[in-house]
């Protein structure tokens, strides 16, 4: 449940993006929906700021859902 | 005792280079660069050097001050690339200029121009200058490396210059501050030719982590944005003026974005100058200045930041130019001659 949760919360941080629309799964990769890395940063400073974490500087997801897994994995050390 | 601005100055080596250009050699083009970084073009040196540039844009501010260079009693430039590893930079201009006082660098890549501030700012409270220039110049065509286009179609030359004299009041509020780090941002210095060196030897080219400097720049722009306000116990969107290091349009959208500020407050050059490192917030200081776009009573907020990885900020009240200036809107930053 709370993967599904922090999947949506990034669906619609990556949604806020120029260009972003339809359907993201976990598949879904960077590349395909037009992010490039200066996008995927400010995705990830984006997330920083609302789960209170700090991702590495090195992470470089490619896809939804390893972008969601960064993120699922700091939550639960932070908790 | 604090300083105000008397004047400003700057100037751009006459060649400018198109994004078009980068791609006759880079693998890239105009769509790519604008987009990733909303610049269009930047002017590049070609016969000036670093001393020409510098001492065009000082010569500039301090016309508009009705201050001699002999009135002088300080030089400050900041520059990582300057035409000599000794004397200063600041050496040569003052030599140009035929100013007679202590004259220095300062070595704090895209913040230096705060830096250089701060520093002019501790001679005006020990009551040491009434008239100090400040000046940021820089010449990162020459540190490039011109085969890699992630970093090369970020930069270009120019310089920006203030002169500042005596006032009642500081600056609202001045901060710096360094988070050490080498490898995020580099330019290893010169090798030499030493027969009893044995370590690595690189070229003096720069390096970038791009995605750790682009989350650094947004940072440290939002955090000092809210502290400058609050030590002047204001709010971000009480600022009339944001200067702003010119790193990547979408490190001043990103920010803007975050602090929910007016983009037509955002001062930016960058389509047409690139990265300028230091040189960039006096440059567009001069720029808006030339424009008569700043008020007295206006609040002008500056923001450099990168290697170091260091961060200076600065919020002025800005005041009358000078008693000696009519009209401020001279020519703005032409070629130097």
């Amino acid at each position: 449940m709370a993967t599904e949760t922090t999947f949506d919360h990034i669906c619609e941080i990556l949604r806020d993006q120029d260009g972003v629309s339809g359907d993201l799964t976990p598949e879904t990769t960077f590349e395909e929906i037009g992010l490039d890395s200066l996008s995927i940063v400010e995705a990830v400073m984006a997330c920083e700021n609302d789960y209170d974490i700090e991702i590495d500087p090195d992470a470089n997801p490619k896809t939804v859902g390893e972008f969601v897994k960064i993120v699922d994995d700091l939550v639960a050390k932070k908790d | 005792m604090g300083f105000r601005v008397l004047g400003t100055g700057g100037c751009l080596p006459r060649r400018r280079v198109t994004n078009d250009e980068l791609s006759q050699f880079l693998d890239t083009s105009d769509e790519w660069i604008r987009q990733r970084t909303g610049i269009a073009a930047r002017h590049v040196c070609t016969t000036e050097t670093l001393d020409d540039l510098a001492t065009k844009a000082a010569s500039e501010a301090l016309r508009m001050a009705g201050v001699s260079p002999e009135d002088l009693d300080l030089v400050v430039c900041s520059t990582t690339s300057s035409d000599h590893l000794m004397p200063a930079e600041a050496s040569a201009v003052s030599e140009r200029l035929g100013a007679r006082c202590p004259s220095f660098d300062v070595s704090a890549a895209c913040a230096g121009f705060i830096f250089a501030l701060d520093a002019a700012d501790g001679w005006f409270a020990r009551g040491r200058a009434r008239y100090a220039l400040v000046i940021g110049a820089e010449r990162y065509s020459r540190i490039l490396d011109w085969n890699d286009r992630a970093t090369c179609v970020l930069f270009g030359d120019g310089a920006g210059a203030v002169v500042l004299g005596q006032a009642d009041e500081g600056p609202l509020s001045l901060r710096l501050s360094t988070r050490p780090e080498v490898a995020a941002l580099d330019v290893p210095g010169v090798t030499g030719n030493s027969p009893f060196y044995e370590g690595p030897q690189g070229p003096s080219v720069l390096s970038m982590k791009g995605r750790e400097v682009f989350k650094f720049g947004v940072t440290s722009v939002v955090r000092e944005i809210r502290a400058l306000a609050k030590e002047a116990g204001m709010q971000p969107t009480d600022i009339t003026h944001l200067v702003l290091h010119q790193a990547n349009g979408r490190i001043l959208d990103s920010a803007t974005n975050a602090l929910g500020l007016d983009p037509a407050r955002v001062e930016r050059t960058i389509q047409e100058t690139g990265n300028i490192s230091s040189a960039c917030i006096p440059f567009a200081l001069d720029r808006m200045v030339r424009q008569g776009r700043v008020h007295p009573g206006d609040t002008l907020a500056m923001v450099g930041f990168g290697a170091g990885l260091s961060v200076g900020s600065c919020l002025l009240r800005w005041d009358q130019l000078s008693a000696h200036v009519d009209d401020p809107q001279k020519p703005a930053a032409a070629p130097a001659d």
